[in-house]
């Protein structure tokens, strides 16, 4: 806090040092002298901050009052929260989530390990600065709340003629103790920081910012152990006062566990990076980046699911199609990609478009049957064929095309194989999982398929095809023309009459593609905002070295616009975030539907509802933050905006 | 270099075919993208894709249903004692017991249920396009729903109706009547038929009320808590269950007219043209109604069984003859494990509907014997 407010004055060093040696020095200012300078500089900055200061306290007051007050039923939410977190994902099968939870750490720990950037690193002086503060603020509202409602023997509130009656201010204090007992730990912890003696060579003691996050993370943990969290455990209609059953009890472990593991690999991808040469550790990045990309697939259709696979169907049917489809798009491939096939490679390409396209309006009007996966392999294939002719030529460049082929086939006949069998885990509900699990799951699908079709559609819309451009151009105007609610409502509601009698798609399946399909638009018109700031020298460069138009899009122009456009494109990620809770609206159970209407309509907590809502609120908060944070990092690594 | 390029077709070609002679035939995996996945592959009813139709009317739902193994039963999951979803995700109520009767019925297994919650919205269409074998989400029986929305209704299991609820303190008795409503603040949720009937009500008796509407009952009954609402109106079920939890302490809040303003007959909803279906979904709450009447529990149906102490009909019911429920497509005993698993009428009444403070004393609710309208056609 003391360190804010340094206008380049100040002291006795010239302003161009202090701007070009950037770890400027910063000049202590005593707290008074602080608030002299930053709070009463003229009388009317004074009367601005004493009229928002009162504003900004009885805000507070209020809040506090409203959180803290006996009439609250935050019961409500710590009952319900595995529902409020996996709706009705059964409790012996929780291991599955954890798994994915902890893949998720040691995938979080491995990426920031190998990719974080040292920084300047956290100065003890300004986490002993914040942990005063944290101090100060608990400390005021102790003091803020008003006094706590008397409790009469038998449980009822007490009252006389004017309502209830409340403690007096001194009994009020005096029973916070707890709260002032934390107040006075962050205070003794902030000046034991202080205390610490600067490091030899005169700069600051530090630690890094990545570290101490880390660290932070660990008290909540650690807090399990300490005080049973949460309330007792909810079963067979009944409360049950069991000690040992609340939340915390029995997920201490498992996220003692998972920092573990989280910190581990942390350390691990340190270790990596020390040992490793540039290239290799390149290599390394990529490796785990695709490895972001597939878990999603992985963790919600094998381990959430658990699929229960019929091995005489994946022997005589999957495997020898995915086998005939590898092989043989292979052989396909490399005799595509021979020198000089020439204009018959682009030939047969389109051939095969046709041939795949031929499947689809064959499968429209009922013709032939064909499983639904042979008809997008026969597509994939056409793409991969019409990309050939940029990978003929060398024999490594031919390989490593056959083998990309060989990789999507596995892993696209790999997930349908999984996707089409039932799962084992049984819930009472048609969902399998719902609450926040649901809120991310449809996130993270949207937003992995959107940013593909996003960035297609802008190319579409900025190329030089009419055809394209116009298809892409009143696919973008249209959809951005209409309101997200109507389109989810429309695939919800309106989706499931069109589709062919026993075929039906899970309410999840259609909300996600209606996200996608919102999503990609916008995402579209963030990249064409990023596509048309790369100047005209960037194409005449990459045509004058002779690069082909996929080439240059992918090489040169593409990582160019999506640097730009990282601003929006990270607004457009934490938007469609929080747009998934209108999920809540057509049906799905999430977060936002559990909180409204589940929990309010449970007997024991009728109409209780503020309080989940403030939960609520406060989980997509924490999320979006630090998505916002991230970005943050991402932009100031990238260096947008300074080049 | 034509006939090169011919053979180069040619082996092109070969490959193709080859390729598509290894796809098989079969065409039950409906979508593969991740998008657009969904779980129906094991149905050994699907077969046909390609196909496009809005409702399954050649198959019998019967069959489907028995076929798959388990009951897809349409339930609201936020209804207080009809259909709550439990903080481990369970289903209980009213309307999710009348699932697993069904269930009981069909399976002999009164958890063969997958719930499948639906928005009012979503309901109707839900039941059209086969995604919920019947509905059980408190649905009022009405002659345009019966006739226009393609669906059938099954006998009435709860006979609701809208009343009023305002303090003691103002006045109000339970023997009040909308007459006595003149110049109040009248409070509802919007978006239901409950906005009309009580500015038709007010109408009728000649007063005039200010008629305030709010998103959801939760918010109605906030206001009428802390005073902006004078009286409040919806249903008489959803009326006692806010006064059995949220009366404040020192405040009375009374329920009237005795005779509600509106109608509401709630019971089971299937899809229509499904006859051999309706009969099991109808005979499942018959055969409730028939077992209360006559004092059979899941406590003592097999101890009455066993001493021979029930009436012929009964027995038939029961499971002794048996060929009225096999002629239904199901096993001889099939009420008896709906009434051993899940209960009679007036057990599955008590057990969610007390609790929130609705009684069937004196109510519509009442058996036929005790004068309210709880019926059943006798079972021979």
């Amino acid at each position: 806090m003391a360190d804010g407010g340094d206008v380049p004055v100040i002291g006795d060093k010239p302003v161009i040092e202090r701007v070009a040696a950037r770890p400027a020095e910063e000049t202590y200012r005593s707290p008074g002298e602080w608030v002299r300078k930053n709070l009463f500089p003229t009388p009317f900055n004074s009367f601005l901050t004493v009229a928002v200061g009162l504003f900004v306290l009885f805000s507070a007051r209020g809040l506090l009052n409203f959180v803290f007050s006996e009439e609250r039923g935050w019961d409500a939410v710590r009952t319900n929260l595995r529902l409020i977190f996996t709706h009705a994902y059964p409790e012996e099968q929780y291991v599955r989530v954890w798994v994915c939870v902890g893949v998720v750490a040691v995938l979080a720990g491995l990426s920031l390990g190998l990719f974080a950037s040292r920084g300047d690193g956290l100065r003890l002086r300004k986490i002993a600065n914040g942990l005063n503060a944290a101090a100060v603020a608990i400390a005021g509202g102790i003091v803020l709340r008003e006094p706590s409602v008397l409790v009469g023997a038998d449980g009822e509130t007490v009252r006389d003629g004017d309502g209830v009656v409340r403690q007096s201010f001194a009994e009020a204090m005096t029973d916070r103790w707890g709260w002032w007992l934390v107040a006075a730990i962050l205070a003794v912890i902030a000046l034991a920081l202080r205390r610490v003696p600067e490091r030899s060579d005169g700069s600051h003691p530090a630690v890094r910012a990545l570290d101490f996050a880390v660290g932070a993370l660990a008290v909540p943990v650690i807090s399990a152990w300490v005080y049973p969290w949460g309330h007792y455990a909810f079963a067979d209609g009944e409360f049950i006062a069991e000690p040992g059953r609340t939340v915390a009890m029995s997920t201490k472990l498992p996220w003692t566990v998972m920092w573990v593991l989280a910190v581990a690999s942390l350390i691990a991808g340190r270790w990596v990076r020390s040992r490793v040469d540039e290239r290799a550790l390149a290599r390394l990045r990529v490796v785990v980046s695709c490895t972001w990309l597939l878990v999603p697939f992985v963790l919600y259709w094998v381990v959430l699911r658990d699929p229960d696979l019929d091995w005489d169907r994946i022997l005589t049917v999957d495997m020898p199609l995915a086998l005939a489809f590898g092989i043989g798009g292979g052989i396909v491939l490399r005799w595509l990609t021979k020198d000089g096939i020439g204009e018959f490679g682009r030939i047969s390409a389109v051939a095969l478009l046709g041939l795949a396209a031929f499947h689809w309006v064959a499968a429209f009007m009922g013709w032939y049957p064909m499983l639904q996966k042979v008809r997008i392999s026969f597509l994939l294939l056409a793409v991969m064929a019409l990309l050939a002719h940029n990978f003929s030529g060398e024999a490594a460049k031919r390989r490593r095309l056959v083998l990309a082929w060989f990789v999507i086939t596995t892993v696209f006949h790999y997930f349908a194989t999984v996707m089409n069998t039932p799962s084992t885990v049984e819930t009472p509900t048609e969902a399998l999982i719902g609450g926040f699990a649901v809120t991310l799951v449809v996130a993270v699908f949207t937003l992995m398929l959107s940013f593909p079709l996003g960035v297609v559609l802008a190319l579409a819309r900025t190329s030089r095809l009419p055809i394209f451009r116009v298809m892409s151009t009143a696919y973008i105007e249209v959809v951005r023309g209409v309101p997200l609610i109507t389109i989810l409502i429309f695939f919800v509601v309106i989706l499931p009459l069109f589709l062919p009698a026993n075929m039906e798609i899970s309410l999840f399946a259609s909300a996600t593609l209606g996200y996608t399909l919102f999503s990609a638009a916008y995402l579209a018109e963030n990249v064409r905002g990023g596509l048309q700031s790369i100047r005209r020298g960037q194409y005449e460069a990459s045509d004058a070295v002779g690069l082909s138009t996929v080439q240059r899009t992918v090489f040169i122009v593409l990582p160019q616009s999506l640097r730009a456009s990282i601003p929006p494109l990270v607004g457009q990620v934490i938007a469609t975030f929080k747009e998934t809770s209108l999920l809540a609206i057509i049906g799905v159970f999430d977060i936002l539907r559990m909180a409204n209407s589940v929990i309010p309509a449970q007997t024991q907590f009728l109409g209780i509802k503020r309080e989940g809502l403030l939960f609520v609120s406060l989980v997509y908060w924490v999320f979006s933050y630090m998505l916002s944070k991230q970005s943050q990092r991402l932009e100031r690594r990238l260096g947008v905006g300074e080049r | 270099m034509s006939k090169r390029l011919v053979r180069r077709f040619g082996g092109l070609l070969a490959v193709l075919a080859l390729l598509g002679a290894a796809c098989g035939s079969d065409d039950d995996e409906a979508a593969d993208e991740p998008a657009a996945t969904t779980e129906a592959a094991d149905d050994p009813a699907a077969t046909d894709a390609t196909e496009v139709e809005l409702v399954q009317a050649d198959d019998d739902l019967l069959d489907t249903v028995m076929a798959r193994g388990e009951l897809k039963c349409g339930v609201s999951g936020a209804a207080v004692a009809f259909s709550e979803t439990q903080p481990d995700g369970s289903q209980t109520g009213f309307d999710a017991d009348y699932c697993r009767a069904v269930a009981a019925a069909i399976f002999g297994d009164a958890e063969a249920v997958e719930f499948v919650p639906l928005t009012a919205a979503e309901r109707f269409t839900a039941v059209q396009t086969g995604a919920v074998d019947v509905l059980m989400r408190n649905t009022t029986w009405t002659q345009g729903r019966d006739t226009e929305v393609g669906m059938d209704f099954g006998p009435t299991t709860y006979y609701d109706g809208q009343q009023l609820m305002a303090r003691a303190g103002d006045g109000f008795t339970s023997a009040s009547t909308v007459a006595d409503i003149d110049g109040a603040i009248v409070c509802t949720n919007a978006g239901t038929t409950t906005e009309q009937n009580i500015a038709d009500a007010a109408d009728a008796a000649g007063v005039s009320i200010q008629l305030n509407t709010f998103e959801d009952f939760d918010i109605v009954t906030t206001n009428f808590i802390n005073g902006a609402c004078n009286i409040v109106t919806t249903d008489g079920s959803a009326l006692v269950g806010r006064k059995a939890n949220q009366q404040p302490d020192g405040e009375e809040w009374v329920i009237f007219p005795p005779t509600p303003i509106s109608k509401e007959p709630l019971g089971p909803t299937y899809g229509q043209n499904q006859s051999r279906f309706a009969d099991v979904v109808n005979w499942t709450v018959y055969a409730t109604i028939i077992a209360d009447e006559k004092g059979i529990t899941s406590g003592n149906v097999d101890a009455r069984l066993g001493d021979g102490s029930l009436d012929a009909e009964a027995v038939r019911l029961l499971g002794g003859d048996g060929e009225l429920q096999t002629a239904m497509g199901l096993s001889a005993d099939a009420f008896h494990s709906v009434i051993s698993q899940v209960g009679n009428y007036d057990e599955i009444y008590s057990r969610h509907l007390n609790p929130v403070g609705l009684s069937r004393e004196g109510s519509a609710n009442a058996g036929w014997l005790d004068g309210g309208l709880i019926y059943a056609p006798p079972a021979r």
